[in-house]
């Protein structure tokens, strides 16, 4: 027993590994730029089209706060042309075009020259001063809206890779740059056509061709999972504690830490989940037995069809035809359509009952909906493995030996069937986490399925990854405990080979 | 004696099961509504006679036609924004259902019951009571598109959905679940010199097709569906060419000392553990959250159904193959010295299919309903395209427009029940013991 509970920790450990991976896979495979989101977020207005220097401090931040200032792995396979210092380059538009300069040139010195010499440029739009001294005579609106415009182009070029529209960036800028007021400017441009040459007569294309593997040991999974501190004791951690202390980092819209919001969203999610694999039980365990015991009796072929159509029923259409029909003030407004509660809330002294009185009638619903899904499924297998139960040879035993039909059903064939029970309570956990979010959405209950859905739609990934990854060791765990507990429960069955 | 023939008898099995039969046919039905959707549901005319042109519009692949009038003068008719039904014909016949579905009727706009009053525009502009032959049947949503027109059209989705995404995970479930049931731990096994030249092989292999085309693959994918299927193909070919390259190149490697002892591969343990990860995730919350990130296409849509629902199908092979294994005309195949692939795909696979039929007609009825309710949240499916699922939500926004929740769902309900009774008989058919 102890080596079997053993042989599953030692495998149960690799698949906890490739799901944390696969939850990896898909948060840094998400479209668009978190480092922009967040910062889009803390300062929304201000001038499109011009990165100050604030900014660009605060993109510095959030991408060291979100760790993407980090290669991605412990390995890494790349090019001999591509540098391993690209993944420092916070902002991802330049990064991908330094990348792909990378792979049509493969001379990253000269690249990050020319990279530099643009960034140069850029810079002296916020250190040249306006006043009428620079201006030499020229509108200070003017060279107001020329820099503009030259920073406009300047900013473009970083994030430019296809040779001809550098090429026509470049000219452009000239163009610009012809003005008299704009001399500091156009010796920094200069540097960049220089920078530009060297890097196109010294390309080494051929380094493309050459894959090396490279070892990081500190990197934006490692930072993920153990934080940013020692991996062991988080200590000196900075930022983040890491998944393996449940620090899931922080929520892009809320700006809350993940646990926090799941902490505070899952109480009505496991509540529901709770209710309605109870309740599931209870009809489903008699309905179960009695047309298990009298198979092809009517009551076992009524509740068989009535059953299978139930299964066929989408959960989404049974749930918005119980809205449409009893939360319609056109057929029967016997209850609310939305939420859990008043919306008005609560006066600060109500008592236990009186708050859950006054709920009651927007629980009805939906514990409807959430049971009914469940139900179907548990009656149909609740039937299939007491039919299987009652066909082996001790119960035929305990008829024989004459014990009555009614202790033989409920003392010797129920306990065995219970059984499955042990799986579904031991997925609970996960099964409340990830909530269900199409019953949620419909009858809009804040809970774990409804903020997940909100996630998805805000692209709010970390929560999305956090609930992906959650579930997924959960349920493993769950699986580990109901392999376990059944050993303990069911003498029959035995792991000892 | 007349030979036990095991098809002719689970064919004979599943007649006896009427249900199961009769969604056979229904199943059918379906098929030919969704094939046939253009010419049931359009709102241009099958045949017209118009001002002495004899016309096919629904069937025409033109944008315009240019017309010469009986009275010598020329016309000039846009075919998908003509206003078909205003124009006067010698004779005209139009689809059952003369409605497309994204064609909005103003006149009908904010939810018309299907036995309410709608309106329509004849051909002298006068506003009438709508003629019984252009009525919508099944009323219109708000902003006045043919719901049965709509219903019509998404059969097509629903169906492709399910054969597609089905298609995908029993290619991976089959071949997965027949590998590792047929070596299970112990019988796969090979060099230690191949197997290490093959592992670099497939890191060099991956590299040379993926990693240095990576930016020819991601410009693909911004211009056109047949460019990144042939740069796709193109790749996939490249790293297929070069870990061949490898294996030939791993068998001399393994003839060397020291590199000619035998490695075991696990196949069967890796084919566990990567089932248990799928199932160990909640399929709906592992659908959706790579259906976010993933680009809104119903063609992503089916990969990401297809990717992640082969689990059922791949058990219930191996299992099968767990079995075959030992029978003895594997056994005879082995002594005749025919190759393990042969073995596994001609001769072995054709019998241990049966099962995961079963799965299949299960896996078809979860995929529509799993892609019935990522619509009804809009998640993964593009906004302009009607489905079932996008036509029951439509209806959340109006409880009394119960004919948009209704008909759908009913539609949903129906197919997913096919399915499901198709399911069922399958299994009482071919595996008589399941029975229950």
């Amino acid at each position: 027993m102890l080596k079997y509970v053993l042989k599953r920790i030692l495998v149960f450990i690799p698949t906890l590994i490739a799901i944390t991976l696969l939850g990896f896979v898909i948060m840094i495979s998400a479209p668009g730029d978190p480092v922009e989101r967040m910062v889009v977020a803390a300062q929304s207005g201000g001038e499109i089209g011009t990165q100050t220097a604030n900014q660009m401090e605060q993109k510095r931040y959030w991408s060291r706060k979100l760790g993407l200032d980090l290669p991605i792995f412990y390995l890494s396979l790349n090019t001999l042309a591509q540098s391993d210092t690209l993944y420092r380059v916070y902002d991802r538009n330049e990064r991908e075009a330094l990348s792909r300069l990378t792979n049509q040139f493969g001379n990253w010195d000269a690249i990050s020259a020319f990279y530099s010499s643009v960034d140069e440029l850029n810079k002296t739009h916020s250190a040249v001063p306006i006043d009428s001294n620079m201006a030499m005579g020229a509108s200070l609106d003017l060279v107001r809206s020329t820099i503009n415009e030259s920073y406009f182009e300047s900013n473009a070029l970083k994030a430019t890779y296809d040779m001809v529209v550098v090429e026509s960036k470049i000219a452009k800028l000239q163009q610009i740059y012809a003005a008299p007021f704009m001399k500091p400017f156009s010796e920094k441009l200069a540097a960049v056509k220089a920078n530009l040459s060297t890097m196109k007569e010294t390309a080494t294309p051929w380094k493309m061709y050459v894959p090396v593997i490279n070892f990081y040991p500190k990197n934006q999974y490692h930072r993920w999972i153990f934080g940013d501190g020692n991996w062991l004791t988080s200590e000196g951690s900075q930022f983040t504690n890491g998944v393996i202390r449940g620090d899931f980092g922080t929520s892009y819209t809320t700006k809350m830490p993940i646990s926090e919001v799941i902490s505070i969203k899952i109480f009505w999610s496991f509540f529901f989940t709770l209710v309605s694999v109870i309740l599931s039980y209870i009809f489903s365990i008699p309905i179960g037995i009695q047309s298990a015991v009298h198979k092809g009796s009517r009551f076992d072929r009524f509740t068989g069809i009535i059953l299978f159509i139930l299964y066929s029923l989408p959960g989404f259409f049974a749930a918005t035809l119980l809205l449409m029909n009893f939360a319609n003030p056109d057929v029967f407004h016997w209850f609310p359509a939305s939420g859990v509660e008043p919306v008005r809330g609560f006066s600060p002294d109500a008592g236990f009952v009186e708050k859950w009185s006054a709920r009651l009638p927007y629980l009805v619903l939906p514990i409807i909906a959430y049971t009914y899904s469940s139900f179907t499924f548990l009656s149909r297998t609740m039937r299939v493995s007491m039919l299987e139960i009652v066909n082996q040879d001790y119960i035929r035993t305990a008829r024989a030996k004459g014990l009555a039909e009614r202790a033989v059903i409920y003392k010797h064939a129920l306990r065995n069937a219970l059984l499955p029970i042990i799986t579904v309570f031991a997925n609970i956990f996960p099964v409340a986490i990830g909530g269900s979010v199409i019953m949620e959405v419909i009858f809009t209950i804040p809970g774990m399925g409804s903020e997940i859905y909100n996630a998805i739609v805000n692209q709010n990934y970390p929560m999305v990854i956090a609930v992906l990854t959650i579930t997924g060791v959960l349920t493993l765990v769950g699986y580990l405990v109901s392999d376990i507990l059944y050993a303990v429960v069911d003498p029959r069955i035995s792991y000892s080979k | 004696m007349k030979q036990f023939n095991f098809r002719a008898y689970a064919w004979s099995q599943f007649k006896k099961n009427r249900p199961a039969y009769l969604s056979l046919w229904m199943l059918g039905v379906l098929t030919v509504i969704a094939i046939m959707a253009p010419i049931l549901a359009n709102d241009q005319p099958l045949y017209a006679k118009y001002k002495g042109n004899t016309l096919f519009p629904a069937f025409s692949f033109q944008k315009n036609y240019e017309l010469t009038l009986t009275d010598g003068s020329t016309e000039s008719i846009q075919l998908d924004v003509a206003k078909w039904k205003q124009m006067e014909f010698e004779t005209v016949i139009w689809a059952p259902v003369p409605y497309a579905p994204n064609k909005t009727d103003f006149l009908n706009s904010d939810f018309k019951a299907p036995s309410g009053e709608q309106y329509f525009r004849d051909p002298s502009g006068n506003m009438v009571e709508m003629p019984s032959r252009f009525r919508h049947r099944l009323g219109t949503n708000k902003k006045g598109e043919d719901v049965l027109a709509g219903l019509i059209h998404a059969s097509r989705i629903s169906l492709t959905i399910g054969i597609l995404s089905m298609g995908v995970s029993t290619i991976i479930g089959l071949i997965l679940g027949a590998l590792a049931g047929y070596y299970g731990d112990h019988r796969l096994s090979t060099t230690r010199g191949q197997f290490w030249t093959v592992v670099f092989g497939s890191v060099l292999a991956y590299y040379y097709a993926f990693m240095i085309r990576a930016d020819v693959l991601s410009d693909a994918i911004g211009t056109s569906g047949f460019a990144i299927l042939l740069q796709l193909l193109l790749s996939i070919m490249l790293f297929t060419a070069i870990m061949g390259l490898f294996y030939l190149f791993g068998k001399g490697i393994g003839k060397l000392p020291l590199l000619n002892a035998r490695t075991n591969i696990p196949l069967d343990s890796i084919v566990q553990r990567l089932i248990e990860i799928l199932i160990s995730i909640p399929r709906m919350i592992l659908i959706i959250s790579i259906a976010a990130v993933a680009k809104p296409s119903i063609i992503n849509l089916m990969l990401i159904i297809g990717f992640t629902s082969w689990t059922g199908i791949a058990r219930f092979t191996r299992a099968e193959f767990l079995k075959i294994r030992n029978l003895e005309y594997v056994q005879a195949g082995q002594s005749l010295g025919f190759s393990e692939p042969r073995i596994i795909f001609r001769h072995a696979l054709p019998n241990g299919v049966a099962p995961a039929f079963v799965a299949i007609a299960f896996g078809i009825a979860s995929a529509i309903l799993v892609e019935s309710g990522l619509s009804f949240l809009g998640v993964g499916v593009p906004p302009d395209v009607v489905t079932w699922g996008s036509l029951v939500n439509s209806g959340r926004e109006n409880y009394s427009a119960w004919w948009l929740v209704v008909f759908p769902g009913l539609a949903i309900f129906l197919t997913v029940t096919i399915y499901n009774l198709l399911g069922e008989g399958l299994r009482d058919a071919l595996d008589p013991r399941l029975k229950t």
